[in-house]
């Protein structure tokens, strides 16, 4: 299964070139396009009513729009499941309840749209494709450095935990005893339920992380031929870079043939900045502004095809 | 009368290693609680203002933490007089 990201600045076309890229690839492969972008316009693109269930758009071509308050309200039950858990005791005088202000906790958006991609990705394994359309720029690199960073706060508690049970050690072997009153304290790493627990959770990141900077994993990177969209371009590189994630493809969308300067301009500021990576180009429809033409995901150039012939 | 004094040496004996153990040990125990306050004070940051980790990291260790918890809640007593404390852990009456 190949794992596809459209990303790029707001407005240049992520939707309706991952939208046209879905609806190409689904002639010779099952695809499943999900759009992340809680201002969803994928139902819009296909003429379709979209939910966060799948849509069956033809026999290969699936379509799902993430709903990013649902995604929210669920990982934060998951998180209120662990908190009632621990203080079970709670219940017996009707106090548990309060830890559904949790709700409302700032900066969770994030985590939960990676649960939702994580879930997509490990429950919709009979897709050969799957397409997903990013929120712009701020929100998609936030949300794809998120394996990483947390992956990075796990190894250094870890270390942390190791020279705690160190320490333990020491103090074992010069008195033999090794209690705080009232338990017995683990000196063992197999025995630590804390560093237990924190190996398992960098685990399950560290294999989010490498399936986001595998061979089967992508990001698209969409902009237009203009100085702004060139800018914030080369950021979005350079983040892509720092996380080690493998941009596969450029799309410069919107060329007009009187612009044609500024677009090769842009491209050869582009490449430089990514050698190895492909350029498509993808020209600017006219019958979009005449109304005419009520199929927005029928593009006639093949979008991935530098990627197919790779 | 001399399996009485035998005792006694042998309780004086072993009274001594455990001083000298416990002494030895002291500092590294001191070591030990203060890598716990900071790995309470890491994860559970928040409570203090210091940037966290992400959230779910502290809820997901939270079943565990009791003794840390307890270790962070009496450092915070202590620290209005950490002046006395270091004199302490260093040995200065």
């Amino acid at each position: 299964m190949k794992i596809l990201f459209f990303t790029g600045k707001g407005g240049v076309g992520k939707s309706t070139m991952s939208a046209a890229s879905a609806r190409q690839l689904s002639d010779k492969y099952r695809v499943l396009i999900v759009s992340l972008d809680p201002a969803h316009n994928l139902g819009d693109i296909f003429g379709v009513v979209l939910s966060h269930k799948k849509h069956r758009f033809t026999d290969s071509l699936f379509l799902k729009e993430v709903n990013l308050q649902k995604l929210c309200r669920d990982y934060l039950q998951r998180e209120t499941r662990v908190l009632t858990d621990t203080y079970r005791y709670l219940q017996t005088i009707n106090l548990d309840n309060y830890f559904s202000v949790l709700k409302y906790s700032p900066g969770i958006e994030e985590y939960a749209l990676l649960t939702g991609i994580e879930e997509t990705i490990r429950s919709e394994k009979d897709f050969d494709y799957i397409v997903f359309d990013t929120p712009p720029t701020g929100l998609t690199l936030r949300f794809l450095a998120l394996p990483w960073i947390t992956v990075t706060w796990i190894d250094r508690l870890i270390q942390i935990r190791r020279d705690i049970l160190g320490k333990r050690h020491t103090i074992y072997r010069i008195r033999g005893i090794l209690d705080d009153k009232e338990t017995i304290l683990s000196y063992d790493e197999n025995d630590d339920d804390i560093l237990k627990r924190l190996k398992k959770l960098k685990e399950n990141y560290q294999d989010l992380s490498s399936l986001l900077q595998g061979e089967d994993c992508g990001i698209v990177l969409v902009y237009n031929p203009d100085t702004l969209s060139l800018k914030e371009s080369k950021r979005l590189i350079d983040g892509f870079r720092d996380l080690k994630l493998p941009l596969r493809l450029l799309i410069n969308n919107k060329i007009q043939t009187k612009y044609k300067t500024m677009a090769d301009h842009v491209d050869s500021a582009m490449q430089a900045l990514a050698p190895e990576v492909p350029i498509q180009r993808v020209a600017f429809s006219e019958s979009l502004l005449d109304g005419k033409n009520s199929t927005l995901y029928d593009i006639p150039e093949i979008i991935l095809s530098p990627l197919e012939m790779k | 009368m001399i399996s009485s004094l035998y005792r006694w040496i042998r309780r004086f004996f072993a009274d001594f290693d455990a001083t000298h153990r416990e002494k030895a040990a002291a500092l590294t125990v001191i070591e030990m609680e203060e890598l716990e306050n900071i790995f309470a004070l890491l994860l559970l940051g928040a409570f203090t203002g210091v940037p966290s980790p992400p959230t779910f990291l502290a809820v997901e260790l939270l079943p565990y933490m009791d003794r840390e918890l307890k270790i962070l809640c009496k450092r915070a007593n202590d620290c209005s007089d950490m002046l006395a404390e270091m004199c302490g852990t260093i040995g200065i009456d």
